[in-house]
């Protein structure tokens, strides 16, 4: 058989992320919303569809969704509306979802994300507000409804159908978490379903203009996990195509609903698109229609904290930070409040940020906590990278210091260092002239080596020097002496 | 004591003449005699009634300040839910459906110190026009036991017709309450959308459902107009503020120089004897110094059709709560989940619930719902502004109520027929405004016959004058079915 060409196709991929809000009370009732806890206890008559309860609107929710439209330069509806959207389903309370249809609260806008270094502009079809099913829980001979997560506020992102790969998804993905995290609007957890995601995927020939039949996989929770189901659903598209050069590619491949299978590592077909349920939106005339107002949007607008990419370039324009390193740091959070935090007191904001990406990142990463949660205060770790700034301390010896401080991380480092003597630099030169001394007079080839031109040889000499003193000389110095005797 | 009204009662008991005790007991003692042949009731408080009832009676001798519904028996339509009791909507499906929580409406009662007397009859989820369509029992006419009393809030309207109680509540999405009104011989008034809230109401058609009240007399309705107009953060669609004083409002009412607007030519096809009662009170209205002027209302014609497609389209959506999981009766037939919702409907909901969802669920279906559901609503606003142009040469508008007086039951077996029992009433629901049916004399069978007077949005203190007015100017409320004109013995 012909080898298949992928390069010759280009995906179209649209996603649609499911946000869960994190306000305190769910969309339209004042059950608190909170996971985690024993099912059916966060519930009132609205969650679980008692006769006679309303909704009522959660104008918490709605603050959060116009942060959210404002953060991506989106148009806010000054009028939008909810929808009913009926099908029956146990974890559904009243068998109809209360979402926006015709009239969603945000439209337009775009994420910027990067790309493998490259900065995209990701434009979003619209992004509206609706409550969240519970969920059903299956035991040997029956199954039961937990109605705690029935009513958590959702905002639903639906991008344009502009995204072209796996990769692509996942950067657009990340850049949408970061957006929400940073405006306080999701905790984004993911183990905790607050990000939920669904892909329309279709592929045509490069040479094409209009679209191919599209199939829509639904419900993955994971960047990983969609990521790897894009990217066999492409391929098996392709395949498809491929192989069957003569077929009418509307027959070939039929609209439908897929689930990826995590074990066998390929999208399972759900339902056929013609099988699909008819929804018979109309309007929910419990609720009044959302108006707002242009004095609400200014406000909400002067309040916006700073956004991920608006970050990004002060890191990398004014603090000097590597691409990479602003980026893993504005992944995080919690780790990128921490780092602010540090900066106030400390001097070098790049080497701050190594010491918190690289090494306390490394030592902390099994116990699932936060630095904070450690108990290692910022300003803790800012005297830290203040201690090599200075000489106080060589790189070496910090690395000892912070292994130090996961033992004991309420206490100082600065105290940490006085009270241990190994931790303390040689400083007269004259001991550190006489290891140079017997370093050099046990390595007479590297001296002939370096002198041949081989600059490696300098940084083994070095190397010798730091080992000889347990790094506790200042790698400055044993540079600027070790220069001198060679010359 | 039964003759008296709930102000009368309210103020022998505010006077001490009479204790919260006397009036609960002689209550029920009534209710025991006379609802065997009535059938307005479905589920009777007894034991809370005369315990809410003693304590009232404490309170008052301890010289504490009672509330405005003192002593005053209230009957409820069993589609309004006081917590922990039954609340069945008439039908199979929630015969064990115990009700978490207290309609706001009931609470504001209790509030006020009213005595709930308990459920009253009403077809099946407020859908129909005579209460036939209970799932429980039928509920009789006062003036002639073969007739019904209308419906939907057929139970809550004999009730009072009966002088079983002074007030009950009702809930009108398309004349449920003016019509049965009409029927039994009192007032009913339904209140501007929005202005009672509808929380704890089972839903019907919520855009169109509206709690309001029975009585005797229009000051009657006013009075606890008061208290359930309150504002309710519970329900979205609630008017956020506090009703006017409609009670004292009342005293000052008069007619004179007010433009009321008939839209005559709507009303041709009246039958004879109804178009001579509306036109004498057409009269009074004159007499009274009200100016009379002609306006146009033929898009009425269209009300059946819009109110026909709107609500059974909610009603579907309302009703999908239902399907055996949470609450209600499941089928004990079904195997899987599918059963579970195809065996517990199809047994629990009577043919014209079925028929109103199978009807609500098609004019929404795609490919349907822009030439029914969409055109409806287009019809719905134009309803709006041909009301507007209306009320722009008139203060308020009056109709009939109904288009004949009480029908013998099982009379009316064609559903088209029965749903053309609403023509005069619906309007007032798909625009929102309030609309009170008034006593207005009796046809030659002795059967009650109402006028309906329709305000624009928020003018219900002008609807309830103009009312006032009326009654004081004719009396036909005061006339009590002769069977029920007894004292119960104690």
């Amino acid at each position: 058989m012909k080898e298949i060409d992928y390069d010759l196709w280009e995906p179209v991929i649209g996603l649609e992320v499911h946000v869960q809000l994190n306000t305190k009370s769910k969309l339209f009732s004042h059950a608190p919303n909170r996971f985690g806890d024993e099912p059916n206890t966060n519930i009132t008559d609205v969650c679980t569809g008692q006769p006679g309860s309303l909704p009522v609107l959660n104008k918490e929710a709605v603050k959060k969704a116009v942060q959210f439209g404002l953060a991506i330069k989106a148009n806010i509806s000054r009028f939008s509306k909810f929808d009913r959207k009926s099908y029956f389903y146990p974890d559904s309370p009243r068998n109809y979802q209360i979402t926006q249809f015709d009239h969603p609260i945000i439209l337009g806008g775009s994420i910027v994300a990067d790309v493998e270094g490259t900065t995209k502009i990701f434009p979003v079809n619209r992004a509206h507000i609706e409550d969240d099913a519970g969920m059903l829980k299956h035991f040997s001979t029956f199954a039961g409804v937990d109605y705690n997560r029935a009513g958590v506020p959702l905002i639903e992102v639906v991008s344009e159908p502009c995204i072209h790969s796996a990769k692509d998804a996942v950067a657009y993905a990340t850049a949408l978490k970061s957006i929400m995290e940073y405006i306080d609007a999701s905790d984004c957890n993911m183990e905790e379903g607050c990000l939920r995601f669904d892909a329309n995927i279709s592929v045509r020939l490069k040479t094409e203009k209009g679209f191919r039949n599209k199939i829509e996989i639904k419900n993955m929770n994971s960047f990983h996990n969609m990521e790897m189901a894009i990217e066999s659903e492409i391929k098996r598209q392709i395949r498809l195509y491929s192989e069957h050069p003569h077929e009418d590619p509307k027959k070939l491949l039929r609209s439908g609903t897929y689930r990826f299978d995590l074990e066998k590592k390929e999208t399972v077909l759900m339902r056929y698109k013609e099988e699909a349920e008819d929804y018979r939106y109309f309007p929910e005339p419990d609720l009044v229609p959302i108006v707002l107002t242009e004095s609400y949007i200014e406000q909400v607008k002067a309040h916006l904290p700073e956004l991920p990419h608006e970050r990004n370039k002060r890191y990398t324009e004014s603090l000097g930070l590597p691409q990479a390193s602003a980026a893993t740091l504005i992944n995080d959070k919690n780790m990128c409040f921490y780092f602010e935090e540090a900066l106030k007191t400390c001097k070098s904001a790049k080497n701050l940020c190594n010491w918190l990406i690289v090494e306390f990142t490394g030592r902390i990463k099994d116990s699932g906590k936060t630095l904070e949660q450690f108990g290692i205060k910022p300003e803790n770790v800012a005297h830290l990278v203040n201690m090599i700034e200075d000489g106080t301390i060589t790189g070496k010896i910090a690395k000892s210091v912070a292994d130090d401080m996961i033992v004991t991380p309420s206490k100082d480092c600065r105290d940490i260092v006085k009270e241990n003597p190994d931790y303390q630099p040689l400083q007269d030169t004259s001991s550190i002239e006489a290891l140079i001394d017997q370093v050099l007079s046990e390595n007479a080839q590297s001296i002939a080596d370096y002198k041949a031109g081989k600059t490696k040889a300098f940084a083994f000499l070095i190397g010798q020097v730091m080992k000889l003193c347990k790094g506790k000389a200042s790698p400055t110095i044993v540079n600027e002496i070790l220069t001198k005797k060679l010359q | 004591m039964h003759k008296l009204s709930a102000i009368e009662l309210k103020d022998l008991f505010v006077k001490g003449e009479i204790s919260a005790e006397q009036i609960a007991k002689h209550t029920l003692n009534r209710i025991e005699k006379y609802d065997a042949d009535v059938g307005s009731f479905l589920d009777i408080h007894a034991d809370k009634m005369l315990r809410k009832a003693k304590e009232l009676d404490a309170k008052k001798k301890s010289g504490q300040k009672v509330g405005s519904m003192a002593a005053i028996p209230v009957a409820i339509k069993d589609n309004i839910n006081i917590k922990d009791t039954i609340t069945t909507c008439a039908s199979k499906f929630l015969t064990n459906y115990k009700a978490v929580f207290d309609a706001s409406v009931c609470k504001f009662l209790e509030e006020e110190d009213a005595l709930i007397i308990g459920k009253t009859n009403l077809d099946e989820f407020a859908m129909g026009s005579s209460t036939e369509n209970s799932a429980f029992k039928k509920t009789k006419n006062p003036w002639n036991l073969t007739c019904t009393p209308g419906g939907s809030s057929g139970g809550s309207a004999a009730a009072v017709a009966a002088r079983l109680c002074p007030l009950s509540l009702g809930s009108d999405t398309g004349g449920s309450i003016r019509q049965p009104a009409a029927f039994t011989g009192i007032v009913g008034f339904k209140p501007t959308y929005g202005r009672v809230s509808r929380y704890g109401l089972v839903a019907f058609a919520s855009s169109l459902d509206q709690i309001g009240p029975f009585s005797t007399t229009v000051a009657d309705t006013a009075l606890i107009m008061q208290t359930i107009s309150k504002s309710c953060p519970y329900d979205s669609t609630n008017i956020h503020q506090d009703a006017p004083d409609y009670l004292s409002c009342l005293q000052t009412a008069s007619l004179k120089g007010k433009k009321i607007g008939v839209p005559w030519h709507f009303l041709e096809k009246l039958s004879e004897e109804s178009k001579n009662n509306f036109n004498q009170a057409v009269e009074v209205f004159k007499s009274l110094g009200a100016d009379i002027v002609n306006i146009d209302l033929d898009i009425l014609k269209y009300s059946i059709a819009v109110y026909y497609v709107l609500a059974t389209a909610e009603a579907s959506a309302n009703l999908a709560r239902f399907d055996g999981i949470r609450y209600g009766v499941r089928s004990q037939k079904a195997t899987n989940l599918e059963e579970v919702y195809e065996f517990s409907r199809q047994e629990g909901f009577g043919p014209e619930v079925k028929n109103r969802i199978l009807l609500g669920t098609y004019v929404l279906s795609s490919g349907f719902k822009d030439a029914y559901y969409k055109k409806a609503q287009q019809v719905r606003t134009l309803m709006v502004q041909k009301f507007k142009e209306a009320f722009s040469m008139c203060s308020l508008v009056l109709m009939p109520t109904s288009p004949i007086p009480a029908f013998t039951i099982g009379e009316i077996q064609d559903p088209l027929q029965m749903y053309l029992q609403d023509i005069y009433t619906i309007a007032a629901n798909l625009i929102g405004a309030p609309a009170i049916s008034v006593p207005s004399g009796f046809n030659k069978n002795n059967m009650p016959l109402g006028i309906q007077i329709i305000g624009p949005q928020l003018h219900d203190k002008e609807v309830l004058c103009a009312a006032h007015s009326y009654e004081q100017a004719t009396g036909h409320g005061k006339i009590i079915p002769s069977y029920f004109d007894n004292e119960v013995s104690k």
